[in-house]
């Protein structure tokens, strides 16, 4: 896509607006217009905006092939959404848009699914469900269905509005774009960006890769430990001290000072190590950041000793495996626990009443209130004065 | 792995569309419909960022979200019937008079097209006597 050898943010940009005036042109065409649509000229500029769209996403975030289903399932919904939204837009008959937004509910509700967010996934079709019924029968009630009328056959200035609506949409992805550190690499000329970045998650993907590997050879600790303990010992002690290995890259090895040996995870998040008893200052002063943290000394702990314990074992004269294989499971555990650490479990309804009834309590009261003055609100505003109804 | 980037960037798509349906539609309840589209695409965000950290505050903000929808929801259908019953429309452009002092008022240039109308069918009146031929003697049974 460097036809012209522009710098990536140029290029950006250009993919960027290109998108964004080839929607303009498509919905500016599909709207509904006295003088007729061109329905098929606004469907192709459509069709290009989406694909200028698609190419920027995957040039811009990266190729997102490795989990194949999560992609084809995000590639589904976001499809459905964005297009059940533009029928939305440009139907001219309020029945079929209320149909297409009820698409869109539903398309946004995968989405949700895909975020670990079960209950709002329920929550939502509830609510929406009984939304869109009742918008339903309003729309049966109220419109006329003889012939074009005012409200649905003609648009309010559909250029300018367009090009208001995707004037925003751009700049907005374009300061996604800027505000992503991997996808704006240093160019030649460039000022440092000031701004704030997003906290750092507390576990990179390469650090959990490098977890999940060490998982699958502790996985196997039960075959390492069988058979005849006094031969093999060099293989056995070198599989081992592999896992110690890779769990030390990430957590750092036992009584290591700040410097290559500890670990990529306490380096990254530490802004400065605990000293003399004060404790360490971190880049995320958070309960999560100081929870992984403490997993992840514990893990370094056990790490190490597990694997003192397997090197006694199996260089004594009458090797017993039991505790080398106690202490192994446990480390298996703990490792478990640290590659899912900044993970939102998928069951996570309990946690969101329990957070709903505590942290935010005067929120959901605030919520009920409001509720009810809407309530109170809509009965005023729809009660029929006596003198007109005379 | 998807990324927090592209949840971003598609809830900003959808709302950039709910956005320009409100500001060219005309018809009050598809108005009502795209701002909803609107929140929804802002929940999307949230959820996001919700996954990205790790925590539940942003599942928190959508359900919140959800209520607003609903007090808007019942609120607007209240006004839109209010309205409807006093302009027999649901043409957002029949409020015009109430718009800024100096603005003048916009005027729709084209005329609507005109739907061929076709001749309701007609049947044949039913129960009419057939008239009988003048020389014939109406039978007798």
């Amino acid at each position: 896509m460097t036809l012209f050898s522009l710098t990536p943010t140029q290029n950006a940009a250009g993919q960027i607006g290109l998108a964004a005036v080839l929607a303009v042109v498509g919905f500016a065409l599909l709207l509904p217009n006295p003088k007729g649509r061109r329905v098929r000229e606004g469907v192709a500029a459509l069709l290009g905006s989406v694909a200028v769209f698609g190419a920027w996403l995957y040039s811009a975030y990266g190729r997102p092939m490795p989990d194949l289903v999560g992609t084809v399932l995000f590639g589904l919904f976001s499809a459905g959404a964005l297009g059940f939204g533009t029928v939305l837009v440009v139907q001219k008959n309020p029945a079929r848009g209320a149909i297409a937004f009820a698409f869109v509910i539903l398309s946004t509700c995968g989405l949700f699914l895909l975020l670990a967010a079960p209950f709002l996934v329920a929550a939502t079709i509830i609510i929406y469900a009984g939304a869109i019924i009742v918008t339903f029968l309003f729309v049966l009630m109220l419109s006329h269905q003889d012939g074009p009328s005012d409200e649905n056959d003609r648009s309010r200035e559909p250029w300018l509005g367009g090009l208001a609506g995707f004037a925003f949409t751009g700049l907005v992805l374009f300061t996604l774009f800027l505000s992503h550190e991997a996808a704006a690499p240093a160019e030649a000329g460039d000022q440092p960006r000031a701004g704030q970045r997003l906290p750092a998650v507390v576990l990179t993907d390469a650090e959990r890769q490098r977890l999940t590997e060490a998982l699958a050879k502790l996985d196997a600790t039960d075959d390492e430990l069988a058979g005849d303990l006094t031969k093999h010992r060099e293989d056995r002690i070198a599989h081992f001290a592999s896992v110690r290995d890779a769990v030390a890259e990430v957590v750092g090895s036992e009584g290591a000072a700040p410097g290559p040996r500890y670990g990529t995870l306490p380096t990254r998040l530490e802004k400065t190590p605990a000293l003399d008893g004060k404790p360490a200052v971190l880049y995320r002063e958070d309960a999560q950041a100081r929870a992984t943290l403490a997993r992840a000394a514990a893990v370094r702990d056990l790490n190490g000793r597990a694997f003192d314990t397997l090197q006694n074992t199996l260089l004594a004269k009458n090797p017993d495996a039991a505790a080398a294989k106690a202490d192994y499971a446990k480390l298996r555990d703990e490792v478990l626990l640290l590659t899912g650490a900044g993970q939102l479990p998928a069951r996570n309804v309990g946690n969101l009443g329990y957070l709903l009834y505590t942290d935010h309590l005067l929120a959901v009261e605030l919520a009920g209130t409001l509720l009810l003055v809407a309530t109170i609100g809509a009965i005023a505003i729809a009660q029929r004065k006596r003198e007109s109804a005379e | 792995m998807i990324t927090l980037w592209h949840y971003l960037a598609v809830a900003a798509a959808l709302f950039g569309i709910g956005l320009v349906g409100f500001l060219t539609r005309r018809n009050l309840i598809v108005m009502f419909l795209c701002a909803e589209m609107m929140l929804q695409a802002v929940g999307i965000n949230l959820v996001a960022f919700a996954r990205y950290h790790g925590n539940l505050h942003g599942q928190v903000f959508v359900m919140f979200i959800v209520a607003v929808a609903a007090c808007e929801a019942g609120v607007a259908l209240a006004l839109f019937l209010m309205l409807y019953r006093r302009g027999k429309s649901l043409d957002s452009a029949d409020w015009a008079a109430i718009r800024e002092v100096g603005v003048p008022p916009a005027s729709d240039a084209d005329p609507l097209p005109t739907e061929p109308v076709t001749a309701e069918p007609q049947l044949a009146p039913a129960g009419v006597r057939p008239v009988q031929p003048a020389n014939e003697e109406a039978a007798r049974v």
